[in-house]
């Protein structure tokens, strides 16, 4: 009896021990989490780090990483493989989760490290054959010498840092989910890179326009999604001559009807991903130097999607922002060229619709004959679970996946096939190497030669006094309107049916307006003889941008730090006006017409102090809404909705188009009556969420700008940052999405640059230096950039890697 | 008292180079050499982790202006870092006055002679 006591109370501690090592559900093992010496506590960063020397055997001589007062990175190397060995270790040191969780991600295996709930996410990755495409690209990197050593190198370094990692030096989230970081493996930046494309040209509406064409007819597709915009101000400007001869394309005589009302919904893009950029030639600035701008738009994080660094090295000295898990700089500028991106929207992703012969899926008919079909079991493992495996079958179109429907259960099941040009091989690499070393236009042109996809309007500048465009990236060669809707994968004319040659790519050098611009609008006007897209940005940012730069001249820095910046709503200048004449005040009562005021005094720009923008963008919703819904309603098919800026051009041509009726009821609505009824809802609408005016009416936080971290861990984001901005504004800042890097680049002899990112150089949440960037960010300020040609004598902090 | 003296001291040079469990080995082995009353073992050994643990997180709060242990009271939806400091001295606690609590409750000896007064 008397080994109970003790025995009982021994099992009772090695159970304490044990749960408080053991990690329960998404709650971290608290024991080693609270642990003072090794848990939470040992990301808390208290010092500066030291200046230091690492031996790591890696680098061939020695290499020196010099970082400035905001922790930005300037690296000194004497070779290639020395210079990308030093990025990939420093990246790892500030941001090793961040690479890890979107390699993970990206290679459909997040549910190795987090466990069921992601199975669904990485199937999907997965079924639209992200690791398949990943692979293909890695095959073509390893050909080219040059690319593979930088690869090599890079991983070298990374794994140089990652080995010399205990867990007490963990990043915080490693310990909240209880892993340790892998080995980091070249092909790993390939799966990064297909990450890019499946975030920038991941989406299409096929089935959505299929759909919208069984159920509104021809003449509403026409009218939407054909008719382009009268203010659309292409990115090419109308002055330029095409001088080659198109390649012709062979066109079906008749449009293929699929078989059921299809849902791939889960492929639609958001708006949110656009940029803007531009370049203005000397004859527009004061120094007499091109300027260029660039800010990318993408969905906010904590740690930021980007990395500032410096690389120095023998032929080559730039600076810029990278990403986490690809050397070399993406967006950036060096002693002689700038260059900067806006997202392209081509279409390049395309469903097809599959005949199999039979149950096993072995055979699928095209051009006329039955075709085999290949297999690829994904092994997917799952973190505490057996791990799954998930078929998936490949036509030469891409992987095929079963497809389900609302409307027509019967003539399931349906199968889609994906041609995706994420499947292609690829060495992106290249480019990007290629323009961190450019030294002026032909370089940046060949360099672009190489670039596959998310297709990118390339800006570009240089002290030699150029300025270009190139909206580049491959491009299927298309009949006009190809892979709009879902196409016949029985029939080879819908198939991809070559490609649009490199120098046909619409660009423009030195254009007579003295400036070039893209916002993701309409790549070129309607005479560029090949067909790219129906579905372009909206006009208004690029229509905005175009206005203030023809208006500018003796251009400095702060103009364009101030057109970034800028909110004015061209949508509101375009509609607003004529919604308070439609509007029947005599139905309002006393305080809506007191909101009615405040909308008719405002100036149009979407500032965050402002009432008025919240006012407007819910009026304009409601009335969408009023005067679509009704009608969307009509069928359980997913639709695809109007543009905004063509329903602006509708209403306004056509005061009594048939959709503005509510078909719901008796009588028929008019315009008039629509538009009333939307502001009284709006007024209601708003009052009942936020209470009587208040500060919570004010857009900048009406808009909610959350920045969440980037595995959206409670507590690790900037929430609610009170900012201005709009999606239709050249400032795109709204509900988290934005202006991901702000650049600007003085080209002259002496170049000088500019930037701000709305995060941190530390990927450590427990860091000043993990947000240290977003207020400036947020009020619009830049930060002069330390360009520097020789090693500094001037340094917060430095590493000598030996 | 003298318990909880060495026991901060042990577990503070331990707890630099051994992973964190280690504590409750040196918790048992100083309950069996102490030879204490159970309450008594059980109270020195939770008073030595709650100050040792709860002293370093917040000598590491103060340097960090509580940004780190900000974020993970939030993300455990409490809203003070210094609840943090009280949580990590606690849990230690728990885990030192268990462990020098087992670690008496094994010493024959003391357990013997307590029963002969009885």
């Amino acid at each position: 009896m008397q080994f109970l006591k003790p025995s009982v109370s021994l099992l009772l501690l090695v159970a304490v021990v044990f749960s408080l090592n053991t990690k329960f559900g998404s709650v971290p093992p608290l024991g080693k989490f609270f642990d003072p010496d090794a848990g939470f506590w040992a990301n808390a960063e208290i010092d500066v780090p030291e200046s230091r020397e690492v031996e790591l055997n890696g680098t061939k001589q020695s290499t020196s990483v010099f970082y400035d007062e905001r922790r930005v990175p300037h690296i000194f190397a004497e070779s290639d493989y020395d210079l990308y060995y030093a990025q990939g270790y420093v990246t790892a040191q500030d941001r090793l989760f961040q690479m890890e969780l979107q390699t993970y991600d990206a290679a459909g295996r997040l549910s190795e490290i987090v466990g069921k709930q992601t199975l669904g996410r990485d199937k999907g990755t997965r079924r639209r054959g992200m690791p398949y495409g990943a692979e293909k690209a890695f095959k073509e990197m390893e050909k080219d010498p040059e690319v593979l050593n930088v690869l090599t190198a890079y991983a070298d370094g990374a794994n140089a840092y990652i080995s010399s990692l205990s867990h007490k030096d963990y990043p915080v989230e490693y310990k909240i989910l209880d892993i340790s970081p892998e080995e980091w493996t070249p092909i790993k930046t390939a799966h990064l890179l297909k990450n890019m494309t499946r975030m920038l040209a991941g989406g299409n509406s096929d089935d959505r326009t299929s759909n919208t064409l069984e159920y509104f007819g021809a003449d509403f597709i026409e009218k939407f999604f054909s008719t382009k915009p009268a203010l659309n101000d292409p990115i090419i400007p109308e002055s330029k001559k095409w001088d080659f001869k198109p390649i012709p394309v062979q066109k079906p005589d008749s449009l293929f009807v699929p078989a059921s009302a299809v849902e791939l919904g889960e492929y639609e893009l958001p708006e949110g991903v656009g940029s803007n950029n531009w370049a203005v030639s000397g004859e527009k600035t004061k120094s007499g130097f091109p300027i260029l701008a660039n800010d990318p738009h993408l969905s906010l994080s904590l740690p930021s999607i980007w990395y500032e660094v410096q690389l120095h090295a023998p032929g080559v000295n730039t600076y810029g922002v990278s990403l986490q898990g690809v050397p070399g700089v993406i967006i950036g500028f060096n002693e002689n060229v700038a260059w900067g991106v806006t997202n392209v929207a081509a279409d390049v992703m395309d469903w097809y619709e599959i005949k199999f012969r039979d149950e096993s899926q072995k055979e699928y008919w095209h051009d006329g004959q039955w075709k085999p079909t290949t297999m690829r079991i994904e092994e997917i493992q799952v973190r505490g679970e057996e791990t799954v495996l998930d078929t998936v079958i490949y036509t030469h179109h891409g992987p095929v996946t079963e497809s389900k429907s609302r409307i027509n259960p019967e003539r399931e099941p349906a199968y889609h096939a994906l041609r995706w040009i994420a499947h292609e091989p690829s060495v992106e690499l290249k480019t990007f190497y290629g323009l961190n070393r450019a030294k002026n236009y032909d370089d940046y042109v060949s360099a672009l030669s190489y670039y596959v996809a998310p297709a990118q309007n390339f800006v570009f500048g240089s002290n030699e006094g150029d300025i270009a465009i190139w909206v580049n990236g491959k491009f299927p060669n298309k009949w006009k309107n190809q892979g709009r809707t879902v196409s016949d994968g029985t029939d080879p004319l819908y198939d991809w049916q070559g490609w649009i040659p490199h120098d046909h790519n619409p660009h423009v050098k030195n254009p007579e307006r003295g400036f070039v611009s893209s916002a993701n609008q309409e790549s070129a006007a309607p005479d560029y003889p090949y067909y790219i897209d129906d579905d372009f940005a909206p006009f208004e940012r690029g229509r905005r941008i175009n206005d203030r730069l023809r208006a500018m001249d003796d251009i400095i820095t702060k103009d364009m730090q101030s057109l970034q910046m800028d909110t004015y709503s061209y949508h509101a200048a375009t509609i607003l006006p004529q919604m308070l004449e439609w509007i029947q005040e005599d139905s309002l009562n006393e305080s809506e017409l007191e909101k009615l005021k405040l909308v008719e005094e405002w100036d149009f720009y979407n500032d965050a102090e402002k009432v008025a923008p919240s006012i407007f963008r819910t009026w304009w919703r409601n009335l969408e809404d009023a005067i679509f819904d009704d009608e969307y309603a009509t069928t359980k098919a997913i639709l695809r909705f109007p543009p905004r800026d063509r329903i602006t051009e509708v209403l306004k041509s056509e005061p009594d188009y048939e959709f503005i009726d509510d078909i719901n009821t008796e009588q028929v609505e008019t315009l008039n009556e629509r538009v009333t009824y939307a502001f009284k809802k709006t007024i209601s609408a708003i009052e009942n969420a936020l209470g009587e005016e208040n500060e919570k009416w004010k857009w900048g936080y009406f808009v909610n700008n959350d920045i969440d971290h980037l595995a959206a861990i409670p507590g690790f984001g900037a929430q609610n940052v009170f900012a201005g901005g709009g999606s239709e504004s050249v400032n795109a800042t709204r509900g988290g999405n934005g202006p991901s890097w702000r650049m600007v680049v003085e080209l002259g002899p002496e170049v000088k640059g500019y930037g701000v990112y709305p995060g941190g150089a530390s990927g450590n949440p427990g860091s000043p230096n993990y947000d240290s960037l977003l207020e400036t960010w947020r009020t619009g300020g830049l930060f002069e950039l330390n360009f520097m040609k020789e090693k500094p004598s001037n340094y917060l902090y430095k590493i000598d890697i030996k | 008292m003298l318990l909880t003296l060495i026991y901060i001291i042990a577990a503070y040079l331990v707890n630099l180079f051994l992973p964190w469990w280690s504590v409750a080995i040196l918790g048992l082995i100083l309950g069996f050499t102490f030879k204490l009353k159970p309450l008594a073992s059980f109270g020195w050994g939770f008073l030595a982790l709650l100050i040792l643990w709860s002293g370093q997180a917040l000598f590491i709060n103060i340097g960090n202006d509580g940004i780190m242990a900000g974020r993970i009271a939030e993300m455990l939806g409490v809203q003070s870092p210094l609840l943090m400091v009280l949580l990590t001295g606690v849990i230690g606690g728990v885990v030192g006055g268990l462990s020098t609590l087992c670690g008496s409750l094994w010493n024959f000896k003391r357990s013997r002679s307590t029963m002969k007064r009885k």
